[in-house]
């Protein structure tokens, strides 16, 4: 049994549930009263973000910042790095050069797993692939802890593209450690029926399950899901899975709905859902800066982990 | 040049022999079979607690040679056969150039000749270049050497070419090998579609992209009336398929492979490429129809697709390493792992009778006058170390795990290639 935090974050699974609700109760700590700018300080973190990223790479540079991280930031573009030089390679000469924390997306499932088995030091995973995004997740949970102080008995819809979403099996990862029950919507395309290998609930009817959860989480539907075939016209998917407005009126009063963002209006969810007094996506990035600074926090220095 | 194989158990299921007797071997064929024959100036392979069968023979490797001797080359090869009791193998077309000419397939013969190591039986490409359009050169192929037609690695995407391929060949014995993944199905996956797949956010291969393919094969074998082969089967359902064409007349053989009897496609979650194989790993409900296949005699063959790649390539993101490993050196002892149930003589069907039939080769006997070919194997436990692979390629999902039949010797030719875990090249093994 490991006694000391984990050295790396690739899923939210690396937290142990008590470690997961202590970076929680940190950021909410941060979120209160910003700390000293001391805590990482003198630490390079290393931004390594080699998809584009706006909200994520803003978020965790400013959360860096917030500790007191030397901060570098840099896309890889067309660098050696994940090309012709092997991961072991690109591992050893940023710790030789001083890196101490990398963050890390990466377009392919597994890059910040493979990052971690070759760095000596922490990796932070800010997507990838369609693999994981802990820090949205961990986000969301503190989102979602926010507005109902508790997590067990809480019942979550994820609506939309599973199958390629990195942020749903991050939240289905830690929302099931933290006993929330989790209902999933989509068209067997986007959503297998052998996903979860028979342990999550799969819904196709949307209608039949927004009345029943605290929670809706609205999945971003992409373009080349329909050129690529696994979506008909957008008509047809928005007819039996987009959030509109006839749709929040079989939303619970004290429900909410959240968003990963980017979002496409007019596609899973339409503009009356984003004025809606329920959308909570404006708290999730805002959440978002403070999770990033606890879990930079735990990483290299450690914290009290909570009894379950 | 006489060698006299002593002591050990003979089991040859063609002869009908399952008995200690020793195997002499002269001028290269089987020249006595009997009890305590005495050397006499032969030289003797010590043979006490082995089984002494016909040559294996692999139908499935991948020699790399010519175009990508860095992974492989027909010597190390070879030596990597030998090593792992084959005295054969059945090399697939897809080098570079392909082996659709036949002088590649005699330069390939000529360099396997030099090796002086196993006997090499090229597979001729069904499509030049294997690019899936216009019809390789089969009777000049066959001339040249060929035992069998395979587009391995990637199958014939349009129906027409592989139907107008059969035809043309349908005069010649030589099977058609058909590797079967549709391609669309399988898109851009790096394992198997499955629970796990999906739990690890990685592209998937279903099964069906290969149950359609054999499907069509199939259809088209009994279309043209050719001999086919289905290699390396990996699901129920193209077992099925298989079981449904014989009972249509249909004249289809097939192999299945150590790690797809062994291993299944739970061995992603460090997203390393080391397991990484086409076709893919698959669920248990597959690997366990695949070991009851073999047992109820659905399958003919057992064979490798001995895949050796740089460990370098190996080491890349696993959209971006390539597939397989290699198998020669592992394949007894791993098929003995997945069917400890499997009786001496169905080993040796399978290893030996079988690929020799399908193949139309010498072999698969050692009845007197027949090829002084001979495999001896014991059951004695030993644990992977890819490191000391005769192969280039030192990559394997099996390294590190104790298998419980290996290699003793092997004769090819009715010179000692291999023993006392050494290979000895026949030039070498004569002087």
């Amino acid at each position: 049994m490991r006694t000391v935090p984990p050295r790396s974050l690739l899923d939210v699974d690396d937290l142990r549930p008590g470690e997961l609700v202590g970076v929680l109760d940190r950021a909410v700590a941060f979120r209160d009263a910003l700390p000293a700018r001391d805590l990482l300080a003198g630490i390079p973190v290393l931004n390594l973000f080699f998809e584009a990223s706006t909200r994520t790479a803003t978020s965790f540079t400013l959360a860096e910042q917030r500790v007191g991280a030397d901060v570098i930031t840099f896309a890889p573009g067309a660098s050696s790095l994940g090309k012709g030089e092997t991961i072991a390679d690109t591992a050893l000469t940023l710790h030789g050069i001083g890196v101490r924390v990398i963050v890390v997306r990466h377009y392919e499932s597994g890059f910040a797993r493979r990052l971690a088995d070759a760095f000596e030091g922490h990796v932070v995973n800010a997507g990838d692939g369609t693999h994981a995004h802990p820090t949205q997740a961990l986000l969301d949970l503190m989102t979602l802890r926010q507005e109902f102080g508790r997590f067990d008995g809480l019942h979550v819809a994820i609506v939309g593209d599973i199958l390629h979403s990195r942020v749903a099996r991050s939240n289905i990862v830690g929302m099931r450690a933290l006993g929330i029950e989790v209902t999933l919507v989509g068209p067997p395309t986007l959503l297998p029926p052998d996903f979860g290998a028979g342990e999550l609930r799969i819904e196709r009817d949307l209608d039949a399950v927004l009345p029943h959860v605290d929670a809706v989480m609205m999945l971003r539907i992409q373009g080349e899901r329909i050129a690529s075939g696994l979506l008909p016209a957008l008509d047809d998917y928005t007819q039996r899975y987009q959030l509109n407005r006839s749709r929040l009126r079989a939303l619970r009063d004290a429900a909410v709905i959240l968003h990963p963002g980017p979002y496409n209006r007019g596609v899973e969810l339409t503009d009356d859902v984003l004025d809606d007094p329920r959308s909570r996506y404006v708290a999730q990035v805002h959440n978002g800066v403070f999770v990033r600074m606890a879990v930079l926090d735990l990483l290299v220095n450690g914290a009290p982990v909570v009894a379950v | 040049m006489k060698t006299l194989v002593k002591g050990g158990r003979l089991v040859d299921p063609v002869a009908g022999i399952d008995a200690n007797l020793d195997v002499l071997v002269e001028n290269g064929f089987v020249g006595r079979i009997g009890e305590h024959i005495e050397p006499d100036g032969a030289r003797v392979v010590d043979a006490r607690g082995c089984i002494v069968a016909p040559g294996f023979i692999d139908m499935h490797v991948h020699l790399r040679e010519p175009g990508q001797t860095h992974k492989e080359t027909i010597a190390t090869g070879t030596a990597a056969a030998v090593a792992g009791g084959f005295t054969a193998v059945a090399c697939m077309p897809n080098t570079e150039p392909a082996l659709d000419s036949a002088a590649i397939v005699s330069e390939v013969m000529r360099r396997a000749d030099a090796a002086g190591l196993a006997r090499v039986y090229p597979v001729g490409a069904i499509t030049r270049g294997r690019a899936g359009t216009e019809l390789a050169p089969y009777h000049l192929l066959a001339q040249a050497g060929c035992v069998a037609f395979s587009d391995d690695g990637s199958t014939p995407r349009d129906a027409r070419v592989l139907r107008n391929a059969a035809r043309y060949a349908s005069d010649l014995g030589c099977a058609f090998i058909s590797h079967c993944e549709d391609p669309d199905l399988k898109g851009d996956a790096v394992m198997n579609e499955g629970a796990a797949s999906m739990r690890l956010g990685l592209a998937g291969s279903p099964g069906l992209a290969e149950d359609v393919v054999v499907a069509r094969d199939l259809l088209i074998a009994a279309d043209c009336e050719k001999v086919w082969h289905i290699a390396h089967v990996t699901t129920a359902t193209s077992l099925d398929l298989i079981r449904w064409a014989r009972t249509r007349g249909v004249r289809v053989s097939c192999e299945v492979t150590p790690h797809h009897l062994v291993f299944l496609d739970d061995r992603f979650d460090d997203y390393r490429a080391e397991s990484k194989v086409n076709p893919p790993l698959r669920g248990a409900h597959d690997r366990d129809a695949l070991r009851a296949a073999v047992l109820d005699g659905t399958v003919d063959a057992l064979a490798t697709d001995h895949a050796p790649h740089g460990l370098d390539e190996k080491a890349q993101l696993l959209s971006a390493a390539p597939v397989g490993f290699g198998g020669l050196e592992i394949a007894i002892g791993a098929y003995a792992f997945a069917l400890p149930q499997l009786a001496p003589a169905r080993f040796v069907e399978l290893l030996s009778v079988n690929p020799a039939r399908i193949l139309g080769v010498p072999g698969g006997t050692l009845g007197v006058g027949s090829p002084g070919d001979v495999s001896v194997f014991a059951d004695r436990p030993w644990t992977v170390d890819a490191r000391l692979f005769h192969s280039k390629g030192k990559n394997t999902p099996f390294d590190g795990l104790t298998l419980p039949r290996r290699a003793v010797a092997t004769v090819v030719d009715g010179a000692v290639v291999f023993e006392h875990g050494r290979v000895l090249p026949r030039q070498e093994a004569v002087a």
